[in-house]
């Protein structure tokens, strides 16, 4: 509800930015020049207010103190999923695979940490996990996004030797959420990277 | 509580919506550039939009690099000098006047001289309500443009692009934003708290495709920017859906769309809602750009080992490589005239933009930086607008293809990436 109406203001804000009601401008401007003139070349330069689609999450924060829920009052208790990935992480397993430049490729020590995923996987059958591919700034954004993808797709293809595929789903998002910015080798290294998603 | 929440949210609105595209040139060269005087516009019953005229349109011939436009200061009314003129080395004079005629409508008066010959290129009347004086002035500036070069401009024309702002408060917004091709009246079209690339300009200007995140994975998107119509969906399968890409009769576009892992190119038809399949390869193709007639599509493809640039004949499916200079070349868009194409070349360590001759292969880096990215030819092929990096932020780069005149784009606050530039505003 609340979100429909920053809409609608936001879209009359900004067609009012134009200075003139956008609606009438059409039909003014094409009165003015008369189709006999050899200047009418331009076409009514009239554009309909803009539609702006606002899909921004900021909102969300709202949304929140809108249904009253507070997360310092109450207290949440646990999922299943989220006590058994804890265990995992406590056992000091790593949730997040690099890479080599351009690379896909998972050596020995990255295959290892697949295997005590896989063994995790297969002691909590209910559990899916999610594969969160990712690539560093360098060349271009959409190449990165399939890049991104076949570096889950290699960590999926050995969890497929247990046949745990099933359970697995792929999501790139090429260099679009780097972890680190400093535009050097450092930061790099770091956004190389899959992330191990479990819900 | 709520009430001071929508206001802060309002004003935040403002805020963003009042963020133009700052243009800065970065470098200028006089070389080959055509020597123009641009007289002040005579005003006539307080139409102060005058000025206003005159400095787009010196701006806008500026910009493309083939002009050295100088403003003048006196107003000519009837007679010009040409011999003062001649005498300053000035080839062309522009100058014109305005006059109102009611509250919102002028009349705007414009003429070309050629200082030489003293012949009358061009003269013009339009009546032009308020609101279209920048439209206007770059319409005006397309003309004067094709009267003393015999070419095209690119003035009458929008970009497209995508913004990048990351603060405390709302964390990572993007913005699928649109603008006058000189980085004025910018506006937001889509607003995001997921990442937005690729967006496309289709051929009518009618219609923008981008890729959004809003749902945890890539998709395609085709937007209305300007219409109350819902936005429509491209289809995908179990990967990536993205690099849309119109066929210049904007009745399709070409995308890549991973299935089982392979991601593919794909054209999809937007009456029948049919997808059809363009390249079988196991390895990654993506990046397709239609050629000017429609009858090629060039991508990026890693099928050689590596990055590389390849080109679909689509009348006999054969499939060719474009780029043998280098180890990785990617990102290729055709130029208008459909013999050359603009695309992401690595030097060493370097990511810049080149310019490939389709037929000779002949590659000619034009930029000395290390992280360029998407570029996208303007209509007349006279300049490539880029995204590159400027002290750390992302900015837009314009490269004029005459002189090589740099000028840049920035946003206050926010990165800017992904340009794309729409065909004339018919």
């Amino acid at each position: 509800m609340t979100k429909k109406i920053i809409l609608l203001t936001s879209v009359i804000f900004l067609s009012s930015c134009a200075g003139t009601s956008i609606q009438d401008l059409g039909d003014k401007f094409l009165d003015l020049i008369n189709p006999s003139d050899p200047a009418v070349e331009v076409e009514d330069l009239s554009d309909s207010v803009l539609m702006l689609d606002d899909e921004s999450g900021s909102f969300s924060g709202e949304d929140l103190a809108e249904s009253g829920v507070d997360s310092s009052e109450q207290s949440r208790t646990q999922t299943a999923t989220e006590v058994a990935v804890e265990t995992l992480e406590d056992a000091g397993v790593s949730f997040v695979l690099y890479f080599s430049y351009d690379d896909t490729e998972i050596d020995e020590e990255a295959t290892q940490v697949i295997i005590d995923h896989a063994n995790f996987m297969r002691n909590n059958p209910g559990i899916s996990l999610k594969l969160e591919g990712h690539a560093d700034e360098r060349g271009t954004r959409e190449y990165n996004l399939a890049l991104g993808e076949n570096r889950a797709l290699s960590v999926k293809e050995v969890l497929g030797l247990y046949g745990l595929e099933n359970r697995v789903e792929v999501v790139s998002f090429g260099e679009e959420q780097p972890i680190a910015f400093t535009h050097d080798e450092d930061s790099w290294q770091k956004n190389r990277r899959v992330e191990f998603i479990y819900q | 509580m709520k009430i001071l929440k929508t206001l802060v949210l309002l004003l935040t609105l403002v805020s963003t919506a009042a963020y133009a595209l700052l243009e800065v040139t970065i470098i200028k060269s006089e070389e080959n550039a055509f020597p123009i005087v641009i007289a002040p516009f005579e005003v006539i019953d307080d139409a102060e939009q005058g000025a206003e005229i005159a400095d787009i349109i010196r701006d806008n011939l500026n910009r493309s690099g083939q002009f050295n436009a100088l403003s003048s200061k006196g107003v000519i009314t009837n007679k010009i000098d040409f011999s003062y003129w001649k005498a300053r080395k000035k080839d062309a004079i522009v100058f014109g006047k305005i006059e109102k005629v009611s509250s919102k409508v002028f009349n705007v008066y414009i003429y070309v001289y050629d200082i030489y010959t003293k012949k009358r290129l061009y003269g013009k009347k339009i009546a032009v309500h308020n609101s279209g004086i920048r439209r206007i002035s770059h319409y005006l500036s397309d003309k004067i443009y094709n009267v003393l070069l015999g070419q095209k401009g690119s003035f009458d024309t929008r970009l497209t692009y995508v913004t990048m702002t990351n603060d405390e408060n709302m964390g990572r917004v993007y913005q699928l934003e649109i603008a006058d091709a000189d980085g004025h009246n910018a506006q937001t079209v889509v607003k995001s708290s997921y990442p937005i690339l690729s967006p496309a300009w289709s051929p009518d200007q009618k219609k923008i495709a981008y890729v959004s995140f809003k749902n945890g994975r890539s998709e395609v998107f085709i937007k209305y920017p300007f219409m109350r119509v819902k936005s429509i969906k491209l289809p995908r399968f179990d990967g990536i859906a993205s690099a849309p890409s119109w066929h210049p009769n904007g009745q399709g576009l070409v995308l890549t769309i991973s299935r089982e892992g392979n991601k593919d190119l794909y054209f999809y038809q937007l009456e029948s809602k049919k997808l059809i399949r363009l390249t079988k390869d196991s390895a990654i193709d993506t990046e397709a750009n239609f050629s000017p007639d429609g009858k090629s599509i060039a991508f990026t493809s890693n099928r050689s080992g590596q990055v590389q640039i390849y080109i679909k004949d689509l009348t006999n499916g054969k499939i060719k490589r474009a780029t043998f200079e280098g180890t990785y070349n990617a990102k290729p868009v055709f130029s208008p005239d459909g013999k050359a194409l603009a695309l992401v070349h690595r030097v060493g360590k370097d990511y810049r933009v080149a310019l490939l001759d389709i037929k000779t292969r002949d590659l000619t880096v034009l930029t000395q930086n290390k992280l360029d990215e998407s570029p996208y030819f303007s209509p007349n092929g006279g300049m490539i607008i880029f995204a590159t990096n400027r002290d750390n932020k992302g900015v837009l780069s314009v490269i004029s293809l005459h002189n090589n005149q740099i000028v840049e784009l920035a946003q206050k606050g926010a990165e800017v990436r992904e340009p794309n530039w729409s065909n004339y505003s018919k």
